[in-house]
């Protein structure tokens, strides 16, 4: 597994509002199912002192730090106060920021990311339905009634369709050592290279999924940058040029980033690429005997 | 949201770098107050929001003698199937050279990337393929307002050293304006010195608030509908309507569409967590498209729950036949709903779309 485990201590940014409470309650279900550690603090700026689901709340990131031994974060943030939210973070030295927010505005998001790179902290989104270890971590918001432990990584653009794989790789017996959304905004703080990078020195892992979709180049930079075994699926095949298709990065510009010369790209350089999601459990499957 | 081409010039002209001189006008006769500084020849400019419309008709050149006349002509066009409400009447330059300048976010880099070349005016991707070495590129770092001057002189090589000062300040209005794009094409020189012949800016969407737009421009009226509910609305020209949560899961809903040879209506993406409300508002617009035939529904509830989505579903009553797969938070529930008033369910994405395609042929 990567970017974290069962010894984790995880803090979460919004947590008195809706979702933050929300996702509060799964994920330390989740940390008590497999015996991890889960969110043991919470920042709502103005609320400290309140407690969450038994889980205590401060004013700032600094004094949560200051009780707590904290290694990840998990932002709820609104999109107007989102960015700043990473950089109080990265000040405060927490190494794995994940941001689930979207429609935060990409200037906002390219200034949080570079200060946090400054700080030298990792930023996962955002934009994003953040990661999940089976059998040791939950950060973020995917059901995690869907997933199983095994050997394949899963990196991807967006949330459901992620579930959508995870559900058929799990009911095909492929479990996964980390799934990870890593945000379908135009600016991420982890792209497709680094998640491989990661997954490269990750004993677990042995095949790498990579769910990409319409806009940017940044699968194939993935696949070109890791001697990992790959499959790929690409959305947006049918998707209009110059559209927005849901995801503000989502979009084929100046003739740029579509889904056929993508899927083209990748396979040119060996990648498997399924047409159709229920395609990738027998194509992964394929690369287990050939490869591994 | 792309801004009309008067309003990203009186951006960059604002910011001080030289446009042409131009008037707005709504009228043909709203030109005339004007001839005397744009002079003998100059330019009539469509200001409509679509793309290509040189090609279409919309810029037309004219003299003192004949603007008017050409001016009511251009006033009484449709450029793409739009109505002409408003012409830039520009002075033309007398252009010695043409360069190329823009500012885009770089995903790779995560950080402002500027391209310029001395090879500008004519089509940028042509030389970006045959003479990529043409093209110089900057990184700029998003945590400094200015770009560093080494970096400019980088950039402008053997052009005049007034461009780098231009280059800076468009810098500063791709910061300033939260631009996705921000380009000058063609930059060029004159006898009178350095000009933004043309420019283009585009807004980031999230954040037209704070930038002070009202709307977003670049969507249609059902487009613009749909967001007030909040959710993700594209137009297409199929049978087949589309609604699924997440972007990603509907965009390979419509694919799969493609895959068994039928075509996609829209694309809906209901967003997480949806209600019954906004699922009944989800099914009636899409039903209100006029060669919809048939809607797929497509969810896997994680927050969202299945029974809410039925309950949505059966409210629309549309008079197109829906079918659905549902799958996760109160699944049975759902089912045992829609069911019980005859919907059509199957298990799978596969399934669901190849009945949709089944049924609207």
């Amino acid at each position: 597994m990567i970017y974290g485990d069962k010894k984790t201590g995880i803090l979460v940014q919004g947590a008195t509002g809706k979702q933050g409470e929300f996702h509060i309650g799964l994920m330390n279900s989740y940390a008590r199912h497999v015996g991890g550690t889960g969110v043991i603090a919470g920042v709502t700026p103005g609320k400290g002192g309140k407690e969450v689901h038994g889980v205590p709340v401060y004013n700032t990131v600094k004094e949560a730090m200051r009780d707590h031994d904290i290694a990840a974060s998990v932002i709820f943030v609104p999109a107007a106060a989102a960015a700043d939210s990473i950089m109080e973070e990265a000040n405060a030295g927490i190494q794995t920021i994940v941001a689930i927010t979207e429609h935060i505005p990409v200037h906002d998001t390219m200034k949080a990311v570079a200060y946090a790179k400054m700080e030298g902290c990792t930023v996962i989104g955002p934009n994003c339905p953040g990661l999940l270890s089976p059998g040791e971590v939950k950060m973020g918001i995917m059901p995690a009634g869907l997933f199983s432990r095994g050997n394949v990584g899963v990196i991807s653009r967006s949330g459901t369709l992620t579930y959508e794989v995870v559900d058929e790789l799990t009911r095909a017996g492929i479990g996964q050592s980390t799934v990870i959304g890593i945000g379908g905004d135009p600016v991420i703080g982890q792209t497709f290279v680094d998640v491989l990078e990661q997954f490269k020195d990750d004993q677990q892992t042995k095949a790498v999924i990579l769910i990409g979709e319409v806009g940017g180049n940044l699968e194939e930079e993935g696949a070109k940058s890791t001697d990992l075994p790959l499959v790929s699926y690409i959305a947006g095949i049918s998707a209009p040029p110059d559209k927005r298709m849901g995801h503000a990065g989502a979009i084929v510009e100046g003739g740029e980033g579509d889904a056929r010369s993508k899927i083209a790209r990748l396979r040119k350089m060996g990648v498997p690429v399924a047409s159709r999601p229920s395609e990738i459990p027998a194509m992964v499957r394929d690369l287990f005997q050939g490869h591994c | 949201m792309k801004l009309r081409e008067y309003e990203a010039k009186n951006v960059i002209k604002e910011a001080g770098i030289p446009v042409p001189a131009g008037f707005l006008i709504r009228s043909a006769d709203e030109l005339t107050p004007h001839l005397d500084v744009l002079g003998d020849a100059f330019v009539l400019k469509a200001q409509v929001d679509v793309g290509g419309r040189g090609k279409a008709g919309g810029i037309l050149m004219a003299g003192k003698t004949d603007g008017a006349k050409i001016a009511k002509d251009l006033f009484g066009r449709q450029i793409k199937g739009l109505p002409v409400k408003e012409i830039l009447a520009e002075q033309r330059l007398d252009i010695q050279h043409e360069y190329y300048l823009s500012i885009t976010v770089d995903r790779s880099s995560r950080q402002p990337l500027i391209l310029f070349t001395e090879d500008g005016g004519v089509d940028i991707e042509i030389t970006a393929k045959e003479h990529p070495e043409a093209i110089r590129k900057a990184i700029a770092n998003p945590l400094m307002r200015d770009i560093p001057l080494f970096m400019l002189r980088e950039l402008i090589g053997t052009a005049p050293k007034e461009i780098g000062p231009i280059i800076n300040k468009l810098y500063r209005i791709f910061i300033e304006k939260d631009a996705l794009l921000a380009e000058i094409n063609p930059l060029v020189t004159t006898p009178q010195g350095v000009y933004a012949a043309d420019a283009k800016l585009i807004v980031d969407d999230n954040a037209l608030g704070r930038q002070g737009f009202k709307v977003n421009r670049d969507l249609t009226d059902r487009e613009r509908e749909a967001e007030k509910h909040g959710f993700s609305y594209v137009e297409l020209n199929g049978t087949i309507g589309v609604i699924g949560n997440g972007a990603g899961l509907t965009m390979s809903t419509l694919d799969l569409i493609e895959f068994y040879g039928g075509k996609a209506a829209n694309f809906l993406d209901v967003g997480g967590g949806a209600e019954s409300e906004r699922v009944m508002h989800a099914v009636r617009l899409v039903g209100s498209v006029p060669s919809v035939k048939v809607i797929v529904v497509n969810l896997l509830g994680g927050i969202t729950k299945c029974d809410e989505v039925a309950r949505g579903i059966i409210a629309a009553d549309i008079p197109q036949k829906v079918i659905v797969r549902l799958a996760g938070t109160n699944e049975a529930e759902g089912r045992a709903l829609l069911l019980e008033k005859g919907y059509e369910m199957l298990d799978t994405m596969d399934l669901v779309v190849k009945r949709a395609v089944e049924v609207a042929a």
